[in-house]
């Protein structure tokens, strides 16, 4: 059997994919929620991501930029436990601990388009949830497109 | 503060800097400031450096250090080593592969890892002393793992490119970036693996894609300013000279591949850089390209300055087995003429004229060739090939050619080439595919053989006489290097690195170095003390060039050796 994209998220509730030690031991990564950055006027992003209590999972777990450049972010762990965040940037990844209730910053720079992983690299919060994706909208630029006629895509 | 206040975490900080360092061992002194195109032009006359890629821009991969030699090699031990390892998901996460040739001035080494590391290390001590860490993203496309060949400094810089085709310049004291620049579009199926050459003032760079249908490209950018000088296509446009090889009608020439995948050489007195292209694309389809595809698997001659090709040499004309011409051109001199010598993955050693193109030799250098045969007076005749869809067809070389990227080297000394060779065969069954951006285009399903091969490294004369081969069990995949001892030192797939006598083949040497070899060893001394460095790090298109050992253990760490003091 095979599911639909409409059914997706009530098959990943049904099935105990979506939530920790249910279906699985951890939580499925890339099953949460979906957010997107906002823009300032400068062009420069920002976004809050956050650990909810018992979840282990980002939220979002999945953020779009509109572009590549620098993104501010607000990192919020709610849960009673303690976590990190190892994030890509150009130039060094950042890291950050996150001790229960606590509220911190990172500024990344980051090319587009592609996406990144980041994740809580402590004991294995990764594999139980806590894995999430940077997705970076757009294109190169036009002095780095091949000069051909336009070509078909998937 | 109430139960409802946060703590303040604060800001995050830099991976690095929880990398313990003693106050200012972060810095390197400013070892590449006066690196200036005069010093790469001369690096033969410092010897304790290694100055650019194939440590000389002859491509020689020759250093005249013989601290280490055919007397005293067998007392070599490691001196010190650097790991780095993976963190978190990262891009070809069981395709990585540590494929760099290390770069050394005055006692710092820079070394470029895979998924955007560069580092700075005490060349003597192997202590990092800075790293940069570009973010490469996730899904970029690689057809051959993550993977990059490795640096170039200048002018107080650090350069090197990214598998989403940027070229970057670093502040080589600190690792902060001075520029970057984008070079390919991620989204049409380009990367970049390429180590950049510095020629003048300009830093030129190569990309990859062939494996995706794009049309290769060669780019000059200053090394200064990062500004773009110039580009060179690797396949012509309608009307253009070499466009009549592809068809009149369509666009298969836009699609045609012809990647620069790996740094040329160059000789600054006919001021000609020395390039060899990548297959055509779709790799195996030929009848979507019907003409000989220039300048597909091609040497090419740049004019350093314009970026014009000024000739070309075509090894396998309408190649249908994945035969990259991508192998070094190894500068030499005989009998008063300037040639140059390479090494083709269609199994053949081509020495050219390297004034204007000319022919001066052609032998094979592997014991198995079936796809075709080449005479000495260059007349190209395929014998097999996947023409028939669906039809399975075996040949030697496979894909991977008798040689592939990994470097051959020559000593000035013995007046011999050292080539690391791969005996192994492959079946191709034509599938014939539409074309769409960034999804692979090969025309066909491939399978290379997991048995009956074997490997060697060959020595021959420039006339392609072969003077003595060391064998392998395993074919050969990882560069070799030649020093003034009378040593060659070369990596196996299965982890040994040996050290043999130049003259004879005789294994003088060897220590296991916990995982299969691919790159590209340098040598280089600090205080007197000569250095063998090699990156260890088993991976990349091990599915191409040796599946047989897809199984083994990854690795990840730069091992350096010296004779005890």
């Amino acid at each position: 059997m095979t599911s639909t994209a409409q059914d997706r998220s009530a098959l990943l509730d049904e099935l105990g994919l979506n939530g920790q030690n249910r279906a699985t031991i951890g939580r499925l990564l890339a099953t949460g929620s979906i957010g997107q950055a906002t823009e300032r006027d400068d062009g420069r992003m920002e976004a809050t991501i956050r650990i909810n209590p018992d979840e282990l999972c980002w939220d979002p777990s999945v953020l779009v930029l509109p572009h590549g450049g620098d993104v501010e972010l607000t990192l919020i762990n709610d849960d009673l436990n303690t976590h990190c965040a190892l994030l890509p940037s150009n130039g060094d990844r950042k890291f950050i601990w996150l001790v229960n209730h606590s509220k911190g910053r990172a500024t990344l720079n980051l090319d587009g388009p592609g996406y990144y992983w980041f994740s809580s690299p402590t004991g294995n919060d990764e594999g139980r949830g806590l894995t999430g994706a940077i997705v970076v909208l757009g294109d190169v630029p036009p002095e780095a497109r091949l000069d051909r006629p336009e070509q078909p895509r998937p | 503060m109430t139960t409802a206040d946060y703590v303040d975490a604060g800001e995050a900080v830099d991976q690095g800097t929880l990398n313990y360092k003693t106050p200012g061992a972060d810095t390197a002194p400013p070892v590449t400031a006066d690196v200036t195109y005069e010093r790469i032009r001369n690096a033969a006359e410092e010897p304790q450096n290694w100055l650019t890629y194939y440590g000389n821009y002859n491509g020689q991969r020759y250093s005249s250090l013989d601290q280490i030699n055919t007397e005293n090699v067998k007392r070599l031990t490691p001196a010190w080593v650097f790991q780095a390892g993976t963190t978190g998901l990262i891009a070809g996460a069981s395709t990585y592969s540590f494929e760099a040739a290390p770069i050394v001035v005055d006692g710092v080494m820079f070394v470029a890892g895979w998924d955007g590391w560069l580092w700075a290390i005490d060349a003597k001590t192997g202590v990092e002393i800075w790293r940069y860490k570009h973010a490469v993203p996730f899904d970029v496309s690689l057809c051959c793992g993550n993977v990059n060949r490795g640096a170039a400094v200048a002018k107080g810089k650090v350069f090197f490119v990214t598998a989403n085709a940027h070229v970057i310049a670093l502040d080589a004291t600190n690792g902060k970036r001075v520029w970057d620049k984008t070079y390919g579009d991620v989204r049409a199926g380009e990367s970049a693996t390429v180590a950049p050459l510095v020629v003048k003032d300009m830093v030129i760079v190569g990309s990859s894609g062939g494996e995706f249908g794009v049309r290769g490209h060669l780019d000059a950018f200053d090394v200064d300013s990062g500004e773009h000088v110039w580009r060179c296509y690797t396949v012509p446009k309608p009307g253009e000279p070499g466009s009549e090889t592809w068809p009149s009608d369509g666009e298969a020439w836009a699609r045609g591949g012809a990647n620069c995948w790996l740094t040329g050489t160059f000789d600054p007195e006919t001021n000609l850089l020395y390039v060899g292209t990548g297959n055509p694309a779709p790799d195996f389809d030929g009848d979507v390209r019907p003409g000989d595809n220039l300048y597909t698997d091609s040497i090419i001659a740049v004019d350093a300055d314009s970026g014009r090709i000024q000739w070309h040499y075509q090894c396998t004309p309408h190649d249908v087995w994945d035969y990259d011409s991508i192998s070094e051109c190894i500068l030499f001199e005989s009998d008063g003429r300037k040639l140059l010598g390479h090494f083709d993955k269609n199994g053949y050693f081509f020495v050219l004229d390297r004034t204007n193109g000319e022919r001066i030799s052609i032998t094979p250098f592997v014991d198995r060739i079936t796809w075709g045969a080449i005479t000495r007076d260059g007349q190209v005749t395929p014998k097999v090939y996947p023409d028939k869809e669906g039809e399975p067809v075996h040949f030697y070389p496979g894909p991977a050619g008798a040689k592939e990227w990994t470097h051959a080297a020559y000593s000035p000394k013995t007046e011999l080439f050292y080539v690391p060779v791969q005996d192994t065969g492959a079946t191709a069954t034509r599938r014939r595919r539409e074309f769409k951006e960034s999804i692979p285009y090969w025309g066909a399903g491939v399978q290379v053989d997991i048995d009956d091969m074997a490997g060697s490294v060959s020595a021959f004369d420039a006339n392609g006489e072969e003077k003595w081969r060391y064998r392998n069990d395993l074919p050969m995949c990882a560069s070799v290097l030649a020093t003034g001892g009378d040593l060659v030192f070369a990596g196996k797939p299965s982890g040994e690195f040996v050290a043999l006598d130049a003259r004879t083949g005789e294994q003088l040497w060897q220590f296991q170095c916990g995982s299969g070899h691919h790159s590209s060893p340098t040598t280089y001394s600090v205080d007197g003390r000569q250095y063998i460095a090699v990156p260890v790090g088993w991976g990349g298109w091990a599915e191409g060039f040796l599946p047989g050992m897809l199984g083994a253990g990854h690795g990840s760490a730069l091992m350096t050796f010296a004779i005890p003091e």
